[in-house]
């Protein structure tokens, strides 16, 4: 569990990169929505989101697994849910 | 009086929807119909915001046989909703649960509630009868209503199946990752489906992986409802597809090059779908195969002075396109991309001017001007705004801006500037606002 802090900061990155966002990544709050009123981020942007963490991560998100509601919740959930299932 | 039936070429015992493996038949359909229509208030019109596919095609053809009409709004944004609700004073939502529309009554779609009907008689519906109004955004700042009747919905649904060549016999399976909420997502996703005996798939799959599930959930032969951003995920992300008859694109160009690996990745045929909201689909192409575009039967075209116009029975009068093209022949067209004031931001269409009007109706903004840059081809460009607001901060903007928009068209960034770049006849050019682009890049780079 030590590696969350880090990978957080590696996928704020990977956020700000692939959807060329105008935000510090280092400002994004990890408890932050990423979706809605937070970063207000919307669909396509999850579709980018997830092609960008598959590529990375080896992890295909799938929008009827229970998880993924709270997977997006958060940059801190994300980050949860790639630790737990990411193959590289 | 002409009417057309509201099912074509179906039986009562085949199934008509997928629902997480279990179908919904003709006859279940029919009956949910019948007792929907019973409930349903005596009013004009209607906003039907059902989610699911199956519910909102009850809600649909409920209220077509009241003869009401279905609302479509251009989005769910509070503000579009209130817009359209004070127009149509008569209006009552559907929705598929419990949720609540403020300001209109709202009712819960009922499904699976009687025992299958195989024995009712299928409703006519008048050809003429205005079946749904969808909207586009207007350069007036106010959405443009388009009324379709019903008998254009059934034309375009016919000369659609005919076209790819569908065969009844084979009814094949729509999953369709566009909502059913815009023209394309009704007609290849609801319409081509009752009106050819075949099924859909109920829910609207996003990521790859939905796809691929979404696609194993249902029978063979399956066709595939989707745009040039869901194509190009599932291609990057090399996912494994059970097989596709056929792959259906729409709402905004499919390069070439990746209808190519699509082709041959999935081991089946792209074809693009060209159409706008004032007609619906209007022709069809397979990109690997040709650049012209043929429109459907039924479809001829002119050149007129001020540019290219499509006719058709089932429409009234001649209708610009409001794309440039040209003519190749009367049954052919090249499309050279779309006119000045035109966006399409992943596959929604939205007009500057209105955006430019929504922009500056905003408390505290002074000026105010949205700029599109070149599209880079790797992802979907995003919309920038040029703000003069002094004393405001960009979330206050954004914020407003959330309320009267489609979030799709919400700057990114969205820069606060001391004053726009107009000319001295007021106008702002494109080359202006690119030059303003430029200097702020400029400046950030600096960190400035």
């Amino acid at each position: 569990m030590s590696d969350v802090p880090s990978l957080e900061a590696e996928v704020a990155t990977l956020i700000v990169r692939t959807l060329t966002l105008k935000v510090d990544p280092a400002q994004i709050q990890p408890e932050e929505p990423l979706f809605g009123d937070g970063l207000g981020l919307d669909s396509i942007d999850a579709l980018e989101l997830s092609l960008a963490i598959s590529q990375s991560y080896g992890h295909q998100i799938r929008s009827d697994d229970p998880e993924t509601v709270a997977t997006f919740a958060s940059l801190r959930s994300l980050c949860q849910s790639i630790e737990k299932h990411r193959t590289k | 009086m002409n009417t057309a039936a509201l099912l074509c070429s179906y039986r009562a015992d085949s199934v008509l929807a997928w629902e997480s493996g279990h179908p919904i038949t003709y006859g279940h359909f029919l009956s949910d119909v019948e007792a929907l229509a019973d409930l349903l208030p005596e009013k004009a019109t209607v906003i039907n915001l059902a989610d699911d596919r199956y519910r909102f095609l009850v809600g649909f053809a409920a209220a077509l046989v009241r003869g009401q009409t279905t609302l479509l709004p251009p989005s769910r944004a509070p503000g579009a909703l209130a817009q359209i609700a004070r127009e149509y004073g008569a209006s009552y939502c559907l929705v598929d649960g419990t949720e609540q529309v403020e300001q209109l009554p709202s009712y819960r779609i009922p499904i699976g509630t009687g025992s299958p009907t195989y024995t009712a008689k299928v409703p006519q519906i008048p050809l003429g009868h205005p079946a749904l109004v969808a909207f586009t955004s207007g350069s007036t700042g106010s959405p443009h209503p388009n009324s379709k009747t019903w008998g254009s919905l059934v034309a375009v649904a016919r000369s659609t199946g005919a076209r790819l060549g569908l065969k009844i016999s084979d009814p094949m399976t729509v999953v369709a990752t566009v909502p059913h909420h815009h023209m394309y997502g009704l007609e290849a996703s609801i319409m081509l489906p009752i009106q050819h005996g075949m099924a859909f798939y109920v829910g609207r799959p996003l990521f790859p992986e939905d796809v691929r599930l979404a696609l194993a959930e249902v029978p063979s032969p399956r066709l595939l409802v989707t745009t040039p951003l869901h194509i190009r995920a599932c291609v990057a992300a090399r996912v494994r597809l059970p097989h596709v008859e056929c792959i259906l694109s729409a709402t905004a160009p499919l390069p070439l090059s990746l209808a190519e690996q699509a082709e041959a990745l999935f081991q089946t045929s792209v074809y693009e779908v060209y159409g706008f909201t004032e007609a619906g689909s209007v022709a069809t192409r397979r990109t690997v195969a040709e650049s012209a575009w043929h429109v459907l039967d039924g479809i001829t075209l002119h050149q007129e002075s001020a540019g290219c116009v499509l006719q058709a029975p089932y429409v009234r009068g001649p209708i610009p396109f409001p794309d440039l093209v040209s003519l190749h022949d009367p049954h052919r067209f090249l499309l050279h991309g779309r006119g000045t004031d035109l966006v399409n931001i992943g596959g929604h269409r939205g007009s500057l001017s209105d955006l430019n009007q929504k922009l500056n109706e905003i408390e505290g903004v002074q000026d105010g001007a949205f700029f599109l840059p070149d599209e880079t081809g790797t992802s979907v460009t995003r919309l920038i705004a040029f703000v003069v607001a002094p004393g405001k901060v960009a979330e206050h903007i954004l914020s407003a801006l959330r309320t009267v928009i489609d979030p799709l068209f919400l700057p990114r960034p969205l820069y606060l500037v001391p004053s726009l770049p107009r000319n001295e006849t007021g106008k702002l050019t494109r080359e202006a606002l690119l030059g303003l682009l430029q200097e702020l890049l400029k400046e950030e780079r600096h960190g400035t």
